[in-house]
């Protein structure tokens, strides 16, 4: 085989999930009405921030050979927290600051400091105590989502301040704001998993712990700095949450989780650690939110589409093993 | 007998594994610009004194002193910051990347943007061709994944880091055990080559011919405890096989007539 016929075919192979966004979106945009429209397309992009932006710090993670199951938990902690701090109304304290969109980047922090928090509690028991991430993780699932419920007494929190709505609501060149913020991020998080020394050890690190260690690399600060950034992307997610529905209830994010593995999974990211990109896991991310709003648009009833999302992310690992198959064929 | 101290010596060096003592006081030394093989029958503990060298795991007790200075390795971060490299006896390699991500593991090239490291990848793929063409190691492609190269393409990856780092001491454990004829004489001279230096080197290998081929001195692990100590150029192969196991095949014992040792050749039968 020549060098550039193996060439495309890895490339082809790399970005198998971009090619299935396309052909998706082309299936979707002849078969369903009213699909094919620029409304829609950003609509898709807008809605995949949330599950976006926490399925970078979870794809990090899982990348460097761990696990994050708490980051649905950890949103809804930073949105809770902000809820509470910034709302007016409900369980909220309504804060006002001076200058009023000095609240912006002050809110921002708190729910990154929450989610990293949360993030440090699981690099520590995972990292420094040796203990397994599944674990560990499931139980701050669990208990992030307890500390949610008791800080608000099951209530929630409503109104937040126009100064940081403007969020969730302003346009620029016709693309929610969201919606940048969420490519902004996958642009950022990309660059610095390809091209930084800390991204070159995610993956390293996920591929052979030991022989990094080895190599001088300090693995477990990589591994520990993995779990941080997890939780605090889950913490911006949850701000972001918390500004688009103007306000945080307990049960807020509920089944983010599973979209966000959904998406890395089908984004070409192994569970065993050390594969996978971050472009292919947006990818997957808007895959999830076009047939979601295909079905909405068809007006099927809801839980059509947790099935159908269930067979996707068993046709991604399949996929995946028949990848790993026909690279061997082929190179 | 010289007036610097040795590039390494060992004092008394021990190791035990819960009850299981792996090292029972071992003293050595190694000068700059000698290589010294390391042999010894299986679970002797030549890649457990290897290990403790290359700050890998620490010792139970004794002292390991560098150029004269008392050194205290607590991960192999600080003895490879001290200039020992090391070639362990399973791969370290993450298959998962490719062959440049592999050759600088750790010690990337990057330039500083705003403060923010950026890999120079067009820059460190140069390097690693340049060092693979100069061993006549043939990689395909420098960016495929090291999953899809041979077991022998790999241990050349190995090899080729050590001679390009270089350092003060090479620590290399059964380094051409997966290498064909010409991979392995290859890999003897870049071992020559890293000497000429002024590197000092412990080569680990089970095969008698090599460590007559390629060494000045055989030290020879027998039950964690040093079993010999000699000038290639005044033993034979005989006599060190006795040492290994203890004088028990070929019954001739260790004080066998010193006079009659021949220069080492490398056309001798190798102990298995
Ligand atoms: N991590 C460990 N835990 C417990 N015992 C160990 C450990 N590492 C080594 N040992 C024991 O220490 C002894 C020496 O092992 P070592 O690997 O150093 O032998 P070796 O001389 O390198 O053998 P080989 O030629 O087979 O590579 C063996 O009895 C081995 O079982
Ligand atoms: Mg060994």
């Amino acid at each position: 085989m020549t060098p550039a016929r193996r060439a495309t075919i890895e490339f082809l192979l790399d970005n198998l999930v971009w090619l299935m966004l396309i052909v998706v979106l082309i299936v979707f945009s002849l078969t369903v009405p009213r699909f094919f429209q620029f409304g829609i397309f950003a609509n898709i992009i807008e809605q995949s921030t949330f599950v976006g932006v926490m399925a970078i710090g979870l794809a990090i993670v899982i990348i460097s050979g761990n696990l994050d199951l708490s980051v649905e938990s950890t949103a809804a902690l930073a949105a809770m927290v902000t809820g509470l701090l910034f709302a007016t109304q409900g369980i909220g304290l309504g804060i006002a600051l001076e200058p009023a969109w000095l609240i912006l980047p002050v809110s921002l922090a708190i729910a990154m400091l929450v989610g990293a928090a949360v993030g440090m509690a699981n690099g520590f028991f995972v990292v420094r105590l040796g203990m397994s991430a599944f674990i560990v993780t499931l139980a701050s699932f669990i208990w992030v989502r307890g500390l949610v419920v008791a800080i608000s007494g099951g209530r929630s929190a409503q109104s937040l301040p126009a100064a940081i709505r403007v969020v969730g609501t302003a346009d620029i060149l016709g693309l929610p704001l969201l919606a940048w913020i969420s490519v902004g991020c996958f642009v950022l998080f990309s660059f610095i998993m390809a091209k930084t020394p800390f991204g070159r050890y995610v993956t390293l690190v996920g591929g052979n712990l030991e022989a990094t260690y080895r190599a001088g690399i300090n693995s477990n600060r990589i591994l520990f700095v993995s779990f941080v950034l997890a939780g605090l992307l889950a913490g911006v997610a949850g701000w972001l949450l918390a500004i688009r529905t103007s306000g945080a209830t307990a049960n807020l994010g509920v089944g983010m989780l599973f979209n966000a593995f959904a998406a890395v999974v089908i984004g070409g990211v192994s569970l065993k650690g050390g594969i996978g990109k971050l472009p292919g896991v947006y990818a997957g991310v808007l895959l999830l939110y076009s047939i979601h709003t295909a079905i909405n648009l068809m007006g099927l009833p809801a839980h059509y589409t947790q099935m159908i999302l269930g067979a996707l992310v068993l046709a991604a690992v399949l996929l995946d093993t028949l990848k790993l198959r026909l690279r061997e064929k082929l190179l | 007998m010289s007036e610097n101290p040795p590039l390494l010596k060992l004092e008394a060096i021990s190791k035990n594994f819960g009850a299981i003592e792996a090292l029972k006081g071992v003293d050595m030394e190694i000068r700059a610009g000698e290589v010294v093989a390391l042999l010894g029958d299986n679970g002797a503990g030549k890649s457990t004194l290897v290990k403790i060298i290359s700050g890998g795991l620490r010792p139970s007790s004794g002292r390991i002193i560098m150029e004269g200075t008392p050194r205290d390795f607590a991960s192999p971060a600080e003895a490879k910051a001290a200039g020992i490299e090391t070639v362990y006896q399973d791969l370290s390699l993450c298959i998962n990347a490719d062959v440049v991500a592999n050759f600088f593991m750790g010690r990337e090239i990057t330039k500083r943007f705003f403060g923010i490291p950026i890999l120079q990848e067009r820059a460190m793929e140069a390097v690693v061709a340049k060092a693979l063409a100069d061993a006549g190691t043939r990689i395909p492609s420098l960016r495929t994944n090291v999953e899809h190269l041979s077991g022998g393409q790999r241990q050349a990856i190995e090899l080729n880091r050590f001679v390009h780092w270089g350092g003060k001491l090479v620590l290399l454990d059964e380094p051409f055990a997966a290498l064909g004829v010409e991979q392995t004489r290859r890999g003897l001279d870049m071992i020559r080559q890293v000497v000429a230096r002024g590197i000092g080197v412990v080569i680990i290998t089970h095969i008698m011919a090599q460590a007559f081929q390629v060494a000045d001195r055989i030290i020879v692990i027998r039950h964690g405890r040093v079993a010999g100590d000699v000038r290639t150029d005044e033993t034979t192969p005989e006599q060190v096989i006795d040492m290994i196991t203890g004088g028990t095949l070929s019954g001739a014992g260790k004080g066998r007539d010193q006079g009659n040792s021949s220069p080492a050749t490398g056309e001798r039968e190798s102990s298995q």
